[in-house]
């Protein structure tokens, strides 16, 4: 595998204007992530994780700086070419796993269809995740930990560069919260795909290469992780 | 929680706008429009009461003193009274003619004065002018007019302007709109008849019985009512009694609601009621639909909130009220508004157009207890629609309020399970998912671009039938210039003078009354005399050849006596005695005229006498000659009818207008309440990387497919209520409706092009979609 470097921010800052301030959600943000590497995002609420994630995976644009993805600059693109970008490099997983309520789960991943040239067969992604016999369930028939894993098989099935995970299991008991997080982790180590998860759960830094602390905006720590445990063995 | 609710009014100040402007626009509408209607049947029926009009007409030769006798004593009659009609001809430039009512007491059916001194029957020199007629002459009171009656000449002094309740509309010129200097009538005491002993009375007036009265003739009623409560049976009632009493010596018996006047009124006001009655009614399912949409959505989104105030301790009462507040008190402003202004302005937008075609002493609005009530229904139909959306939410309890709402669930539809799903491809899909999952908001859509069609086609077929009208009448049928009308008293030696100078035909017209089984119906006669001026036209508007024998008769005609070819029908025309029967041997139609027609060989073999009334030429006659009463140019009947045609441009202009205000109002609502429970989707799909383009065609397929369908059912509901409206034109019109080709795509054009349009509103909607806020964890 390689280790080149797919993602740089430069002095990346997003500012809000609050009214009669303005509000720096992200300040002066700076690091880079490895192709193929597990990065968790941690930090208290309000620190600029979510933020942080949203600029990455261009449904946000920075008021200044720069963001290299792959050699080039997504700061400043128009909104058809942002979503060209999201279409092409990046797979996203929510914490309310925000599937189309009136699409069966296989529809759902099938949507991919519509937006990349040659995604994953639909079918293969459910399986993927192990839900191949719910295929034709409806979204609302299916208990929390199911649906965010359709969420994952549709956001893997459009074959991303990355998976941006914004609280994946934040809405799930942790038992359940695990198994989601496993199969990210399969994602990563065995499909190759570069997972970044934005979370507060510290626990979860054990498993990961690298971990970026935010507070306030300001990314106060980035730490590389040479002996990244299992998931199974993080002492949650 | 009042500021809580001005402040979630002023987020979705377009939905509060709309309706508060649709409950406006109901309640100004229908108080508008009832007013107006209301003031008309108000001031006419003063007027009938006022000037004593008499209940019903007997037409004759000559009424005796022992024949008036007759009829006073006859049941159900309390008051006669004979006057003698006379037409004569003005001794003015434009040579008018003028009828003139020779009135033996002046008690029934009297002139209301509008200028000078009263109508006295001992007066012999004074006369008494319709007013209109007058003041188109520029004549007052005190001047002196000439005319020629019976080849008499006369010269009275203008005592005073009058009004007479039996013109309401003046049936007496020729051409449809009309024109006050060429035709009037004028009040004049019976003794005022140069020679008495030659004096007979043509019409005896009648006024029936008190108890009658109240039961047939009560005047608070509107026409329609009045004339399904008088069926025929007692109708017959009082003219067989009327015809033993004078043995039949008379020609035509006529009740007040067929006199042409009163009946061509009371259209006119079915008319205007019906619109006043169709549009608020549009207006109000527009504004409880945004009502609901709009509460729905606000409610859903405050879900949350309600919780807390739940679990605040708040009783659901305060929180019901609280939210039916919102509606109750836009619909409350907007109704009051309408009750307002309604009566006050769209009367007097009315009347101007109305006075050029009716003559009524006054033209005034008139209030109703229904304005208040239909006010109240609004206000009341609305807070209940509004307390509707939010009941289900209340009666939760607070835990579950708290909890966000749980996703719908969904189960496959049939056609799911065929293989054709798979193959539709995911626009299609999402659609038919989303529309199924969404019943009623996709029914509103299709009814709303139903109405909107539905109004266009109205509007625009009308406007094409005045068209085909004119084409009709005066290409297809009609090859004349000019129609020289014949005087009664026109020698045959001067008609066949005329015939040879102008190169003209003779035809005779007349009015008769037809029966055919137990149905009876007054229509015009047509006898044509090798005529080629004239060429009737088939059932399908072809000009076609009639037979030679037998008798002819118009479609509408043989609808409304249920005959058909080659069904006997008898006849008798109006001041002629006895009855004749003949076969009908042809079915024709006529725009203005039905009735029958025959030729002059067929009308003589009956035993009847042809005497000509008009001489047709396709030559410009404008000199007068000796012997014509008076001639109508086409060019000119073609120019009056453009002035008719431009009032309804007007209406044409108006309903196109509602169309388009109802459509986007409607799909715009739709529209945004679809994107606002879509939202979330549609941001969904858009981070995944699904162009705005094609999250707008998602939209736009789902507005077409509503579109489609209400389009389709539009036309038809379209061309059904022009029927409606044309079938309350008149027994005398027969209005033929189709739909052109270039109308439909007109309407097609207007509709589609609109609900792009309102889909193009969105399109901004979702490139601006904040992916971010959109998809932030509900608060």
């Amino acid at each position: 595998m390689s280790v080149s470097i797919i993602i740089h921010f430069t002095h990346v800052t997003r500012e809000y204007d609050a009214g009669t301030h303005v509000l720096k959600a992200v300040d002066d943000a700076t690091f880079s992530i490895k192709d193929g590497e597990f990065v968790v995002i941690l930090g208290p609420s309000g620190a600029g994780k979510s933020t942080l994630l949203n600029l990455l995976g261009g449904m946000d644009s920075a008021t200044s700086g720069s963001i290299m993805v792959d050699g080039k600059n997504i700061v400043g693109l128009s909104d058809d070419t942002l979503t060209e970008y999201r279409a092409a490099y990046v797979g996203f997983v929510f914490q309310f796993y925000n599937l189309i309520p009136t699409l069966t789960a296989l529809e759902n991943i099938a949507l991919t269809k519509q937006i990349v040239k040659d995604p994953i067969d639909a079918r293969k992604a459910l399986g993927l995740v192990g839900l191949a016999d719910h295929a034709n369930q409806f979204p609302a028939r299916l208990s929390g930990g199911e649906q965010q894993r359709v969420s994952i098989a549709r956001a893997v099935a459009k074959n991303p560069v990355m998976l941006l995970c914004d609280e994946p299991t934040g809405a799930l008991d942790s038992q359940t919260g695990i198994m989601v997080l496993e199969l990210l982790q399969t994602m990563n180590r065995k499909h190759g795909k570069t997972l970044v998860i934005v979370t507060h759960n510290t626990a979860l830094a054990e498993a990961a290469d690298k971990v970026i602390h935010m507070k306030n905006g300001k990314i106060c720590d980035v730490t590389q992780n040479p002996t990244p445990k299992a998931l199974s063995e993080v002492n949650w | 929680m009042l500021r809580k609710m001005l402040r979630d009014m002023a987020r979705h100040k377009t939905q509060f706008v709309s309706i508060f402007l649709m409950a406006f626009l109901a309640i100004f509408i229908y108080t508008g429009v009832g007013g107006e209607w209301r003031g008309l049947q108000k001031s006419v029926d003063d007027f009938y009461a006022e000037t004593n009009l008499a209940d019903a007409f007997l037409y004759g030769n000559g009424f005796s003193d022992g024949q008036v006798q007759a009829v006073k004593d006859t049941p159900g009659v309390s008051v006669v009274e004979r006057r003698l009609e006379l037409s004569a001809v003005g001794d003015l430039e434009n040579k008018p003619i003028l009828t003139l009512y020779f009135v033996e007491n002046g008690e029934i059916s009297k002139p209301f004065l509008a200028e000078g001194v009263a109508f006295d029957k001992n007066n012999t020199d004074g006369i008494w002018l319709d007013k209109r007629f007058a003041n188109a002459q520029g004549l007052k009171p005190g001047d002196t007019v000439g005319f020629v009656a019976n080849d008499t000449r006369l010269e009275k002094t203008v005592r005073g302007l009058i009004y007479s309740a039996e013109q309401v509309f003046e049936s007496g010129s020729d051409t449809l709109t009309p024109n006050f200097a060429d035709y009037g009538y004028a009040f004049l005491s019976a003794g005022a008849f140069p020679v008495p002993e030659m004096l007979t009375y043509t019409t005896l007036l009648i006024k029936a019985d008190d108890r009658m009265d109240t039961g047939r003739w009560a005047s608070s009623e509107s026409g329609a009512d009045l004339e399904s409560r008088i069926n025929s049976e007692s109708r017959d009632d009082l003219e067989s009694r009327l015809d033993a009493a004078l043995n039949g010596t008379y020609n035509v018996y006529l009740e007040r609601e067929n006199l042409p006047s009163v009946s061509m009124f009371n259209n006119e006001i079915q008319q205007h009621k019906m619109m006043g009655d169709i549009f608020p009614v549009v207006f109000l399912l527009i504004a409880l639909l945004t009502l609901v949409t709009t509460m729905t959505r606000i409610v859903t989104n405050q879900r949350i909130q309600i919780g807390t105030l739940k679990a605040l301790g708040f009783k659901k009462w305060v929180i019901a009220r609280h939210y039916v507040a919102y509606g109750f008190f836009l619909a409350a402003l907007g109704a009051v508004l309408g009750l307002i202004i309604g009566p006050i302005t769209l009367p007097y937008l009315f009347y101007p157009s109305m006075s050029g075609f009716y003559t009524l002493p006054e033209w005034k609005p008139a209030y109703d207890v229904s304005f208040v009530l239909m006010a109240i229904v609004l206000i009341v139909l609305c807070a209940a629609v509004n307390w509707l959306a939010c009941a289900n939410l209340l009666r939760e309890t607070p835990a579950d309020t708290l909890r966000p709402k749980a996703p719908k669930s969904f189960r496959h539809g049939l056609l799911e399970r065929t293989s054709i799903w798979d193959k539709l491809g995911f626009n299609v899909q999402w659609n038919l998912r989303d529309s199924s999952k969404n019943r009623i908001r996709a029914l509103m859509a299709i009814i709303g671009v139903f109405g909107c069609t539905a109004l266009v086609v109205c509007a625009l077929s009308m406007n094409d039938a005045m068209g085909d009208l004119k084409v009709w009448q005066y290409e297809t049928i009609n090859h004349y210039e000019s129609k020289l009308a014949l005087g009664e008293a026109t020698t045959q030696e001067q008609i066949d003078d005329i015939v040879t100078q102008v190169d003209g035909e003779t035809i005779m017209e007349g009015t008769v009354e037809i029966r055919a089984g137990s149905n009876k119906k007054s229509a015009s006669l047509l006898v044509l005399d090798n005529t080629t001026l004239i060429r009737p036209t088939d059932v399908n508007l072809q000009p076609f050849d009639l037979p030679q024998d037998g008798v002819f008769i118009t479609q509408k005609m043989a609808t409304a006596l249920d005959v058909k070819q080659s069904d006997e029908i008898e006849w008798h025309i109006y001041g002629v005695e006895g009855w004749t029967k003949g076969q009908i041997a042809a079915i024709y139609r006529d725009p203005v005229n039905q009735g029958i027609t025959m030729n002059r060989a067929q009308f003589e073999a009956y035993g009847m006498e042809f005497y000509p009334t008009a001489i047709l030429t396709a030559k410009n006659v404008t000199e007068s000659k000796a012997g014509v009463d008076s001639i109508t140019l086409t060019a000119d009947s073609m120019a009056g009818w453009d002035d008719l045609t431009e009032a309804m441009y007007i209406m044409v202009y108006l309903l196109i207008a509602a169309a388009a205000v109802l459509s986007v109002v409607v799909l715009y609502n739709l529209g945004l309440l679809a994107f606002t429970e879509m939202e979330r989707e549609m941001a969904t799909l858009k981070v995944m990387g699904l162009k705005s383009g094609k999250l707008r065609g998602l939209l736009l397929t789902q507005n077409l497919w509503f579109s489609t369908l209400g389009f389709a059912f539009g036309v038809p509901g379209g061309i059904w209520l022009t029927n409606i409206i044309v079938s309350l034109s008149g027994d005398e019109f027969d209005f033929p409706i189709w739909l052109h080709p270039l109308t439909l795509l007109a309407a097609f054009v207007f509709t589609f092009g609109l609900s792009v349009l309102v889909n193009l509103l969105f399109s901004r909607k979702i490139r601006r979609l904040d992916m971010v806020e959109s998809l932030k964890v509900m608060e």
